[in-house]
């Protein structure tokens, strides 16, 4: 896929696009069960549905815009102060990219944790609007009434920041022309996905799908921790031999003999047809050294033990050691606060909190400026 | 700095003069080497080798049938040292020709050490270290060899001795690891920061008008070749590296490092303006020029000291003189059909500790632990085997009295200036650039002159060829290598050891020469590698690197292998943790299946988190949270 295709790209907008989807979607249906009950008011319902599409919609034209602004400067400004240390540059760029796909990448496989997420985030800020709405300023007011327009807005915008962001940071090496056609086929497939979810069916070959993409994604990741570390070698080997490095092209001079752990005087990625895509996807490189083989076990070995404790977390609901650590430091004195923050919320406080949220969309909260006075104290009715 | 020549002229007449009266005589030189600080260029001042506590060096002169004695003592404290008398036959004195573990032990410091030969020949000659590169330090000058019976005497007013070099700023031992290291994989010389003449910048020749000047010219240089020329003069060029030829005019001379031309110039009949005499330094083989260098050196021929000295004019094209069209003057015919053809390729490469090496084919130089000759005197009829100088001592044994013809394929892109010790040769071919390997069935390549031009040095074209052809009347052990200093380190020398037998009939080694070695604990019988019971076991001989290992080593296979595996487990993890949700996933769609069945009528679309009501029992995959927070 020389040049018009960056797979990272298009796995990080495919990821962004689909928790905005779920957002989305978990919004609707929080509408839907308190306000979208047949025997409920349907215009009320539909008003505000509208306020959530138009929120989210907006979000996401002010992201593209934004994302647009950004690369175009970036390209237009930034290219040349790399050439001469290219290495460098790259060997940086892939280790920020690496970072951003790793920290990414899990949350694709627990939508439903996604979506539990969501619905709890929506629900306190659903819950923190209802009380502070004492301010009683035009835009306070304005925006108890709108606040179905404003949370999608606000939530879509700072996914669709993230998603531009990360793009940037995981693409900043590539020419420009690698960017359309995966942010448009991410942003499809995204939406595609997102879509299924909702509509809540077949979520046995969702499932399967988002399986496969993460595989493939933790592939080009590791592929790309081996390639920063290598690239960064090569700029100091480089950097002792001049400009010479470049004329040996293959052959022998063109790499440190003492890193080497293999070296092939074909099949190199920067040369060779067909070879950079071994290259984009798995991180070959025809000159391998003990700092690139090296990096990529310890990348696949980080990974089967950050999951390993996912799954400890899952069954036994912490991570090993996280509230031996977080008690500990919650006896420091200034993290405290933090550490108290950061300790689990029991399961009894989240279904609390859901269903105060619940309480106020189904109380009208948002529905009249003028009934607001009198919801005010009644936060844990139902 | 500006210095005068006239000290040189007369010191020649007074030569001249008492050869004539004296016949043959011994001529002594005692030399104490010592280190002495200079600054020649102006630019920087450095520690190089002086004699006697002077550098630059004093200038050799003798007569033709002379005997030259020189004691030398190593007073340099830390480094070995050996001298070389470029372009001496040393006929039946081979232990005197002076290369490091060839003919002889390095002299080590505090030790003493005496050549003693007799030079039969005349002409321009240099003498040098022959130890390890190190002669750019400052140890070289010119070594003049007067002739009575000289053809072109009468013809020439005064003689003068001119050298130009290069020059480097830093110490040999601090350029050759530099240059010698894995950085510098493409062999990349380290540049010289100037050019001089006569160890100098800015030399006044003060000379008379309408009169003839014998200018022996030396290029005593590491590395550079020079491109020499008088503005508003020609030269004539009478005599190449010992060797008489007919006069040839020429406007420009390219120069190569170890090369010496003797040539007339006539000055001018009026005294009105100075002239400026320039050298060039070629920086075709220069890996890239620095800011600020100036690769030009210039004199000037002074008329009239009252006027000024003109600056030389630039100059677009080198058009030099070629010096294979050089007859020499005593007509020597074409020798026969060879005896023996050796053909060497000349190669640059990189092995296995990732430095860049010079090879003959694939042969890269490393001295051996017994200098050769001692290896000769100690090996008996083995030592016609090549095999017991060492397969690293690029050895080739030559019959006694038979024509020997050497082919040098080059198969680098620079020019390499090629000298055999002990011996000058017949050019017969030599390529222009770009020409590929000698073909000897092509018959255009194969069309020799008659009368062959001889000398003991000359310039390998970039990817081209050459031969010659060689009597071997002089049993010795003569090394032939490129008289570029640093290809030299690299390895780019070969040996022939020319009848071995005859040396060992007559040749008797002084007592100084084994006690050379003594002092440094280097073995002075049996082969290459010290064994003097077996001479055919070289087992321990010195070699270089190995190659570079190509393709995959174990060690690449093993690494490849596991990182497929710790991919492969990696995916498996990922693909577990993604299946675990699967039960939830596969739960929750039963249970909208079911919740859709209780509510026909209703085509509500809730979120399966919402409508699970019972606990999953005795499942075999985890829990999630929002199972258990929707267990209400």
């Amino acid at each position: 896929m020389p040049n018009v295709f960056a797979p990272q790209v298009f796995f990080i907008v495919f990821r962004e696009v689909l928790e905005a989807v779920i957002i989305v979607s978990v919004l609707l249906s929080f509408l839907k069960q308190c306000l979208g009950q047949p025997d409920q008011d349907q215009k009320i319902y539909k008003r505000l549905v509208r306020q959530v599409w138009f929120g989210s919609l907006s979000g996401v034209f002010l992201c593209l815009v934004i994302g647009g602004i950004f690369i175009g400067v970036f390209y237009g400004v930034g290219k040349d102060i790399w050439s001469q240390s290219e290495d460098l540059w790259e060997g940086i760029f892939y280790l920020i990219a690496t970072i951003i796909i790793t920290v990414m990448g899990l949350a694709l496989l627990r939508i439903n944790k996604m979506k539990e997420k969501w619905r709890l985030k929506i629900a306190h800020a659903l819950v923190d609007k209802a009380k502070h709405h004492n301010a009683k300023s035009w835009l306070g007011a304005w925006g108890k009434r709108n606040a179905l327009f404003i949370l999608p807005f606000i939530t879509t915008m700072r996914e669709g920041v993230e998603a531009v962001v990360f793009v940037g940071g995981v693409s900043l090496g590539l020419p420009a022309t690698e960017f359309p056609l995966p942010v448009i086929t991410g942003l499809l497939a995204g939406l595609f996905v997102g879509y299924l979810i909702y509509r809540g069916g077949n979520v046995l070959s969702i499932q399967l799908f988002l399986i496969a993409s993460t595989s493939v994604l933790y592939l080009i990741a590791a592929g790309m921790f081996s390639k920063a570390v290598w690239s960064l070698q090569f700029h100091v080997f480089a950097l002792r031999v001049g400009s010479d490095v470049a004329e040996e092209g293959n052959g022998p001079g063109s790499y440190d003999i003492l890193e080497s752990v293999w070296h092939v005087n074909c099949c190199n990625p920067e040369t060779d047809n067909g070879w950079d895509v071994f290259n984009a996807l798995l991180g070959w490189q025809n000159s391998a050294t003990y700092g690139s083989v090296i990096s990529y076990n310890i990348y696949w070995i980080a990974i089967m033990v950050a999951i390993s404790c996912l799954l400890y977390e899952e069954r036994t609901g912490s991570l090993p050691l996280k509230k031996q650590t977080l008690a500990t430091l919650a006896k420091v004195p200034g993290l405290k606060r933090w550490a108290k923050k950061k300790q689990a919320i029991s399961a009894e406080e989240r279904a609390e909190i859901v269903r105060q949220g619940e309480a106020h969309l189904a109380g009208g909260a948002f529905l009249e400026a003028e009934n607001s006075e009198e919801e005010d104290d009644r936060p844990a009715e139902k | 700095m500006a210095l005068s020549l006239s000290f040189f002229p007369v010191l020649s007449m007074l030569l001249l003069a008492l050869s004539r009266v004296a016949g043959a005589a011994t001529v002594v030189y005692d030399f104490n080497i010592t280190w002495v600080r200079a600054n020649p260029d102006g630019l920087y001042e450095r520690p190089t080798i002086g004699i006697n506590g002077q550098w630059p060096l004093p200038v050799m002169t003798a007569t033709i049938n002379d005997t030259i004695v020189v004691n030398v003592d190593n007073q340099l404290g830390n480094q070995t040292t050996t001298i070389h008398f470029h372009g001496m036959f040393q006929n039946g004195t081979t232990d005197m020709d002076g290369p490091n573990q060839v003919t002889q032990c390095g002299i080590a410091p505090g030790s003493q050490f005496t050549y003693n030969f007799t030079v039969k020949q005349a002409g321009t000659y240099w003498y040098h270290s022959h130890y390890y590169g190190q002669y750019p330090d400052g140890l070289r000058a010119p070594f003049i060899i007067s002739d009575p019976d000289y053809p072109y005497k009468g013809q020439f007013d005064e003689e003068l001795v001119l050298s130009v070099s290069d020059w480097y700023h830093q110490e040999m031992r601090v350029l050759i690891p530099k240059f010698l290291s894995k950085a510098n994989p493409t062999g990349a010389e380290p540049i010289p920061q100037a050019a001089l003449f006569n160890d100098t910048q800015n030399l006044t020749v003060t000379v008379q008008p309408g009169k003839t000047y014998l200018i022996h010219l030396v290029n005593v240089g590491a590395f550079a070749g020079q491109y020499i020329w008088f503005e508003g003069h020609n030269m004539t060029i009478v005599e190449v590296d010992g060797v008489y030829t007919d006069e040839a005019e020429a406007e420009m001379i390219y120069i190569s490092p170890a090369q010496r031309y003797s040539f007339m110039v006539t000055t001018k009949n009026e005294t009105s303006t100075n002239y400026a005499f320039i050298g060039s330094m070629d920086t075709t083989l220069f890996d890239k020029i620095p800011n600020g260098l100036n690769w030009n050196v210039t004199g000037w021929l002074v008329y009239d000291s009252a006027k000024p000295l003109p600056t030389p004019a630039l100059v677009d094209k080198f058009n030099d003189f070629d010096d294979f069209d050089l007859v020499p003057y005593d007509k020597k015919p074409l020798l026969p059909d060879p005896d023996q053809t050796i053909t060497l390729d000349v190669m640059m490469g990189v092995l296995g500790d990732g430095k860049p090496y010079a090879f003959f084919q694939n042969i890269s130089y490393v001295s051996q632990k017994v200098p050769t000759l001692y290896t000769v005197m100690s090996t008996g009829e083995n030592a016609t085997n090549p095999a017991v100088y060492g397969e690293f001592s690029n050895s080739f044994v030559l019959g006694h009295n038979q024509i020997n013809e050497i082919v040098v394929n080059n198969h680098d892109s620079g020019k390499h200036p090629f000298h055999l010790h002990g011996h000058n040769f017949q050019v017969i071919a030599r390529s222009e650039e770009q020409a590929g390997d000698f073909d000897p069935s092509n018959s255009s390549q194969t069309d020799y002159p008659a009368i062959p031009m001889r000398r003991d040095t000359i310039t390998l074209n970039p990817n081209g060829n050459l031969v010659f052809r060689f009597a071997s009347d002089n049993p010795g052990v003569w090394l032939f290598h490129c008289h570029i200093e640093w290809h030299m380190d690299q390895g780019l020398v070969a040996t022939m050891v020319e009848a071995p037998l005859e040396i060992q009939k007559s040749l008797t080694i002084p007592q100084d020469h084994f006690d050379a070695c003594r002092a440094a604990n280097i073995p002075y019988a049996g082969n290459a590698a010290g064994n003097t019971i077996d001479v055919l076991d070289l087992a321990g001989a010195n070699a270089p690197p190995g190659p570079l290992p190509a393709g995959f080593t174990t060690r690449g296979i093993v690494a490849l292998v596991f990182s497929c595996i710790s991919a492969l487990l990696g995916l498996a993890v990922i693909s577990w943790y993604g299946s675990v949700d699967m039960g939830a996933a596969n739960k929750a769609t039963e249970q909208q299946r079911i919740a859709e069945m209780n509510q026909p009528e209703s085509h509500e679309l809730v979120s399966p988190a919402t409508t699970v009501v019972e606990a999953p029992e005795a499942e075999t995959d985890t829990k999630t949270e929002t199972e258990i927070e929707m267990e209400r």
